[in-house]
């Protein structure tokens, strides 16, 4: 088993969890896979555009909820496309029926899992993003799971 | 012109058979098999048994199809098939069909982008079709609002679109869905939130209004979600619920009119049309004739009938006559080589 760094993170308000993604996509080398985890409304998707917009994407992160995954083209130095998927509606296997596989730990490839939690099979992930609501009505708790050595 | 519609972009197997003469139009047969009872257990469209399915349903379909509409094979001019956007698996039942078919019947394939096809909806309609070719029509803001899509276009004919705006996040239909799985309501959730809304008091919960007030023409649905998700208690009663749902609506709908006419008020436009299946929502109807008189200028107001607010053939066989401009073209070399393509955005 490899270590695992824990970071606790207390954001409070959208712009913030949206700066948030945007610092953790300076990290990104391309071939990640992060799985995020939480609750409707918890954070996960303000993240995300945070997190496509430091990875110089252009167009703007919509819902992939109906198409289950899109992928994006990325200007930067090692990264090529950004894939956002949602498992909201689907469980396990059916995503590589539609092709994730392909993008899955590619070298040039950023893919992040909302709803991660329902997948049956683990999927190999870099990263686990775990979003919970804080105390008052616009906290939120994102914990931050990754390895030690990444 | 005799017009093959193929449509199989989600959940539904439509075919459709449109014969378009100059300027008259006659959908001859049109067929929709739905496939909500499949995906009802898994609270949601399942993209592999979707197209599993399809693949089932598309041929008896199309027999079914073309005997109705008393149409053989050698008389047609052209398939018309949704090539995106959608589930992948499911689209390319459809194109693929389609090919094969062309391939063997010596046809066209035309690829039609599915929201082209909600764009046009209103105008199967007879009434509304006559419309089409009266210069007091044009231009038109059209609204497509549907379980994928939340979309505001500036038309200045039935052929020419431009994006005036569209979600930043979730769709409204989505949100509507997403709304009813709260609530512990069964799939399709949609329809399901309509109904309770119905009994329910929309001035109970005062949800926000995304975005209302911006001078741009796009909407986000995701806060108003959260705003729900968090007004829940954690054992409703049926009225809370009701109250619920009718407040959600409310403040859906009021985004929806209010945007739509500011765009058409700022675009000096003719004609509202709103499709796509949210259209079916007769709260949403009845909001926007009620907002109409409130416009400076005196403006239509279309929706499709309540059978092709839905995913259809009939609307992608009409798209299609509209790319041709009514006429034929010819068959094109490299046809076969068509794909379908999940992501198409219309305005690219």
């Amino acid at each position: 088993m490899t270590d695992l760094t824990v970071k606790k993170v207390i954001s409070s308000s959208a712009a913030q969890t949206k700066k948030l993604g945007q610092k953790l996509a300076k990290q990104l080398r391309g071939g990640e896979v992060l799985a995020l985890s939480g609750d409707l409304g918890s954070g996960k998707t303000t993240f995300i555009k945070g997190l496509a917009k430091g990875l110089g994407v252009k167009q703007t992160i919509t819902s992939p909820t109906f198409v289950l995954f899109k992928v994006y083209p990325v200007k930067h130095r090692d990264i090529r496309h950004f894939v956002h998927v949602d498992c909201y509606r689907v469980r396990g296997a059916e995503l590589n029926h539609i092709g994730l596989a392909d993008y899955l730990g590619e070298p040039h490839t950023v893919v992040a899992i909302e709803w991660a939690e329902k997948l049956k099979q683990r999927k190999p992930t870099t990263m686990r993003l775990i979003f919970t609501l804080g105390k008052r009505s616009n906290e939120r708790r994102i914990t931050i799971k990754k390895p030690t050595r990444y | 012109m005799i017009i093959l519609g193929i449509e199989t972009s989600c959940d539904e197997t439509s075919l459709a058979v449109l014969n378009s003469k100059r300027r008259r139009l006659k959908l001859e047969s049109f067929l929709v098999s739905s496939q909500t009872k499949l995906h009802a257990r898994w609270g949601g469209v399942v993209p592999e048994l979707a197209a599993r399915r399809h693949a089932e349903t598309i041929i008896p379909l199309l027999q079914e199809t073309l005997q109705r509409a008393k149409v053989k094979p050698q008389d047609l001019d052209l398939i018309a098939v949704t090539a995106g956007p959608g589930l992948i698996t499911a689209l390319q039942v459809g194109v693929e069909t389609a090919k094969a078919l062309a391939a063997t019947w010596r046809l066209l394939v035309v690829p039609v982008n599915h929201i082209a096809g909600h764009l046009v909806s209103p105008f199967l309609t007879p009434a509304n079709w006559k419309l089409v070719w009266q210069r007091q029509t044009w231009p038109a803001v059209a609204l497509v609002v549907s379980g994928g899509h939340t979309e505001l276009y500036l038309m200045r004919s039935l052929a020419k679109w431009q994006l005036l705006g569209k979600t930043l996040d979730d769709a409204a239909g989505e949100a509507f869905d997403k709304v009813a799985k709260m609530l512990g309501l069964p799939y399709p959730g949609g329809p399901r939130v309509a109904k309770l809304a119905a009994s329910g008091n929309p001035a109970a919960y005062d949800f926000p209004r995304p975005m209302l007030k911006t001078a741009d023409s796009n909407f986000s649905f995701a806060g108003l979600k959260t705003a729900v998700r968090y007004s829940l208690p954690m054992r409703p009663s049926a009225q809370r619920k009701n109250d619920i749902c009718a407040s959600f609506q409310q403040a859906a709908i009021d985004v929806l009119v209010n945007k739509t006419l500011r765009a058409v008020a700022k675009h000096n436009a003719h004609t509202v049309i709103v499709g796509g299946g949210v259209s079916a929502n007769q709260a949403l109807r009845d909001a926007f004739a009620k907002a109409l008189p409130s416009l400076e200028r005196k403006s239509r107001l279309l929706f499709p009938e309540f059978r092709f607010t839905g995913d259809n053939a009939a609307m992608i066989a009409l798209a299609a006559a509209v790319q041709t401009n009514f006429r034929i073209p010819p068959v094109k070399r490299n046809q076969l080589a068509l794909q379908a393509n999940a992501n198409w955005e219309l305005w690219n």
